[in-house]
């Protein structure tokens, strides 16, 4: 029993962490970035390099890869994402753009790293003993790291300049417009921040699970799921959807056999989103 | 005769209170007219009475019937027919396709009928066509019914929804702001033609703030303030009641920064 | 009038090209014939999408449905014998009932929460019948499913049995229903129904206050799109004999999707050009091996930037549907034209 709440507790903060950047992008843009799980798989696989065939040192390999992939945000929000959402007459494009863009960060991944799982060893040995559960040190490092970067986010929107003009943007674009804010330039910024996350989530549990080229539209899955579960566009939401997904994992693959765990869930997700469709935090439209 | 009736109608989101126990009755062929400074619930109120938000507490009664909390397209049926505020039309398509849609309710084809063109289907079509040129004749619209509804000027659309509401062959209009934004000229036509929609044996219930307008047309009108009624009566009642000057004075005051 | 006598050459002339030219010219290339199958019936299951485009939600569960009515078609066909002329509508009807079930709740969601929740959908079914136990065969799925047998009625065979020496019996076959299903559409749009679901994709709102049962119109809508979704995946199921868990993921439903997107929303050929094009180009990338998928996400991105109204956007029906407002086929009947604008002429697609 212990073990699954040490469990959840792992991957609920980890999973906050790709929860918050997707809930950043879309709240910002109101993009639902489709390439989430792909910028998550580029992650692992920038520190997998880095460390396993460059001798790297692990967080210099993982700096590496928060800041590359931040860089690819950005890039897509630049030339892709800021003119079709200019151009387009129906909200379907910028969609059906977020897609193509998972399909391409996917093949060119395919095409560099090719179709094998890769891994990177755990970043420092030891076990530690919780009551009856174990958890392994490099796990709590990890969970460490991404409970840290949770908070400096948080801080981040709370109290600097640029985090509080990201709020408002959320809030009301036009009127944030307005007081002269430059969207343009704070849509980039959310765009490679929140791509910056899931890179981050990516390269932390890379040394926990393997990462392969083909995983990307899986997390994406899950990170639709907590977003969902959550309620869209509300950062507390993100957190408690993340959560309520790791704990339901670590439980779930406890109890049941392999991929039965999801089927459960899914069937729940659908059920309590019939229900309740702004999911636990969101707002009613 | 009591056509439709608002007993104790409360809307609250959270900590915020929209509508706050409002009761009212409309008469039959009556024109009543929902007044109040802004941000005062108005428009919540119509939305709770055609059915497009479920009140907190209350009810709504018409024609003896208790319709509180049905679906807005049920609701219509009976015959309570809402216009709305802004987007009142279907921008792509043609001012008389507008009107044609809105005849919905009236048709006798069934479903697989339409599907495969019977000839009820064609029958109802044609009855709808000339139904909406019609309904557009006697708005003022016949000119332009086959503009795209989105490229219409401003009093036109309002026009246009109206239309729409009579496509429906309702007992109760509820008319939202038909006179927002429109010169003095065409609030003169706009109220002609509301006028002109009683006579023809509709109930009509507005939401105004023009206030000039609102006195014309109205036979009976109702105050509401910060989501509570603060009023009822004749349009000359109203105008000095003293409850009513101070609400939308204060207001002013508001604004003006005392 | 001379539109109209366009697009009827043009309808006939590519029957001719599909139904004769076509068989005949590639008698010995059995491959291209396959591609010409799938092509086929990849625009059926999308045209499936089509319809719930048409009120206004970007449907990703389409996979779910054609894996549903592949199946009900292998374990009928393979379990209990069931005719496959008798799976065919059988498939369809399922996942349509399927489809009504669960588009209940969640269609009342619109926008990015209803695509995520389709898009869960595919992986749930996924998930189902993956952990479907001894009734589904789990992970390895269902094989040796029947070819098409033969349809006799009143003893007069009507269509002979798929010997599987040639792929022409499931080429016809596969034509044939996507004209049935472009029929269908074409019906939809231009009736009553369609006008419906339009409205309610304008203004879900409006169309309730004007009567719209919009809650219904919205499951009508999405149950004809699994209906054709599963009559796809029973074709598929008897082209291929098989059928597993992994026949339809996520990628699938978005590629259904993006069918209806490349050819243009606003036409009923849409999803037949998306799809065609998709698959054929697929084809002939071919040679290029890895980098296929890859060119196909750049074109994909390529088309959001230069084309986002689709490839049909660029012909000359495109650049009337945009500036005119279509009208009812009776609109030539009853209504004077107006100043400045043509005079109306009935129009055979949306």
């Amino acid at each position: 029993m212990n073990q699954m709440l040490v469990n959840g507790i792992v991957l609920g903060t980890i999973y906050a962490l790709i929860a918050l950047g997707l809930t950043l992008i879309f709240s910002i843009m109101r993009v639902v970035n489709f390439a989430h799980g792909q910028m998550y798989m580029l992650g692992g696989f920038i520190v997998y390099y880095g460390t396993v065939v460059y001798g790297l040192n692990y967080f210099v390999a993982l700096l590496l890869a928060i800041v590359l992939v931040a860089a690819i945000g950005a890039l897509f929000e630049i030339f892709l994402f800021r003119r079709v959402l200019r151009i387009a007459k129906r909200e379907e494009n910028s969609m059906l753009l977020a897609v193509g863009t998972a399909l391409l960060l996917e093949n060119l991944a395919l095409v560099a790293f090719g179709e094998k799982q890769r891994g990177v060893p755990p970043v420092v040995e030891g076990v530690f003993e919780i009551g009856d559960a174990y958890l392994p040190a490099s796990r709590l490092l990890v969970m460490g790291m991404a409970a840290l970067m949770i908070v400096g986010l948080l801080l981040f929107v709370q109290y600097t300049r640029p985090g509080r003009a990201l709020r408002a943007i959320a809030q009301d674009k036009e009127v944030t417009y307005l007081q002269g804010v430059n969207i343009n330039r704070m849509s980039v910024l959310g765009f490679a921040l929140g791509a910056a996350l899931a890179g981050a989530a990516g390269g932390l549990l890379v040394t926990v699970f393997a990462v392969n080229a083909g995983m990307g539209t899986a997390v994406s899955v899950k990170a639709f799921l907590m977003v969902m579960i959550g309620g869209a566009g509300v950062t507390a939401g993100a957190i408690l959807g993340a959560f309520a997904l790791g704990f339901a994992e670590a439980i779930g693959y406890e109890i049941f056999p392999g991929s039965l765990t999801y089927l459960i869930i899914f069937v729940a997700i659908i059920v309590f989103l019939a229900i309740r469709p702004q999911g636990i935090m969101g707002r009613t439209s | 005769m009591t056509l439709l009736s608002v007993a104790n109608l409360t809307k609250s989101y959270g900590g915020l209170v929209a509508n706050n126990d409002i009761s009212f009755k409309v008469e039959k062929g009556q024109i009543l007219s929902v007044i109040g400074p802004n941000g005062a619930g108005k428009s919540t109120l119509f939305k709770l009475i055609a059915g497009f938000v479920k009140p907190t507490a209350g009810k709504v009664v018409f024609q003896d019937e208790d319709i509180t909390g049905l679906a807005p397209h049920v609701i219509a049926e009976r015959g309570v027919v809402r216009t709305f505020q802004e987007t009142t039309i279907f921008k792509e398509m043609s001012a008389l396709h507008n009107v044609v849609i809105a005849h919905h309710l009236r048709c006798h084809a069934t479903a697989l009928g339409i599907f495969f063109g019977s000839r009820r289907a064609r029958e109802d079509e044609h009855r709808f066509r000339e139904s909406a040129a019609d309904i557009l004749q006697f708005l003022g619209l016949g000119k332009v019914m086959q503009e795209r509804a989105g490229s219409l000027p401003h009093g036109h659309l309002r026009a246009l929804g109206i239309a729409m509401g009579l496509a429906t062959n309702p007992t109760v209009l509820l008319l939202d702001e038909p006179f927002a934004g429109m010169n003095p000229e065409e609030t003169d036509t706009a109220v002609e033609m509301v006028r002109k929609i009683v006579q023809r044996g509709v109930t009509v219930v507005l939401v105004e703030h023009d206030m000039r307008a609102v006195m014309r047309l109205s036979d009976r009108i109702v105050v509401i303030s910060f989501g509570s009624k603060i009023a009822e009566g004749k349009p000359d009642e109203i105008q000095r009641n003293e409850k009513v000057i101070e609400a939308y004075l204060g207001r002013e005051d508001d604004e003006l920064g005392l | 009038m001379s539109r109209k006598r366009t697009t009827a050459a043009i309808l006939v002339g590519l029957l001719v090209v599909f139904l004769v030219v076509i068989p005949v010219a590639l008698r010995d290339a059995p491959y291209m014939i396959n591609v010409l199958i799938n092509s086929a019936m990849l625009s059926v299951i999308g045209a499936g999408v089509w319809v719930t485009f048409a009120i206004g939600r970007i449907n990703i569960s389409q996979g779910a449905f054609a894996m549903i009515g592949g199946y009900v078609t292998a374990i009928l066909s393979t379990r209990y014998g069931v005719s496959f002329w008798l799976c065919l509508p059988l498939a369809g009807l399922i996942a349509a009932a399927i489809g009504v079930l669960v588009g209940l709740p969640i269609l009342r969601l619109r926008g990015v929460y209803f695509s995520m929740i389709s898009l869960s959908l595919t992986e749930a079914i996924r998930l189902a019948f993956l952990n479907g136990g001894q009734f589904t065969h789990g992970a390895s799925g269902i094989v040796n499913v029947p070819r098409p047998d033969a349809l006799t009625l009143f003893g007069v065979t009507l269509i002979p049995a798929f010997d599987g020496a040639s792929p022409l019996p499931y080429y016809y076959l596969a034509i044939a229903l996507l004209i049935l299903t472009l029929l269908t559409l074409w019906r939809i749009s231009t009736s009553r129904l369609g006008w419906t679901f339009r409205s309610m994709r304008m203004n879900e709102e409006l169309a309730a206050s004007v009567g719209v049962n919009v809650a219904k119109y919205r499951v009508i809508a999405f149950g004809i799109c699994c209906f054709i979704g599963g009559v796809g995946g029973a074709f598929f199921a008897a082209f291929h004999q098989n059928i597993y868990p992994a026949t339809y993921t996520v990628s699938d439903s978005m590629s259904f999707m993006v069918f209806c997107f490349l050819g243009g929303l606003d036409y009923i050929a849409g999803p037949v050009v998306g799809a065609f094009l998709l698959t054929i180009s697929f084809e002939v990338l071919q040679p290029l091996q890895q980098y296929q998928p890859l060119i196909y996400a750049m074109l994909m991105i390529g088309f959001m930037l230069w084309l986002p109204n689709g490839i049909l956007s660029l012909t000359s029906w495109g650049s009337e549907a945009v500036n005119r407002a279509p009208e009812t086929p009776l609109a030539s009947a009853t209504s004077p034209a107006a100043p400045g604008t043509p005079s109306a002429a009935p129009k055979g697609e949306a």
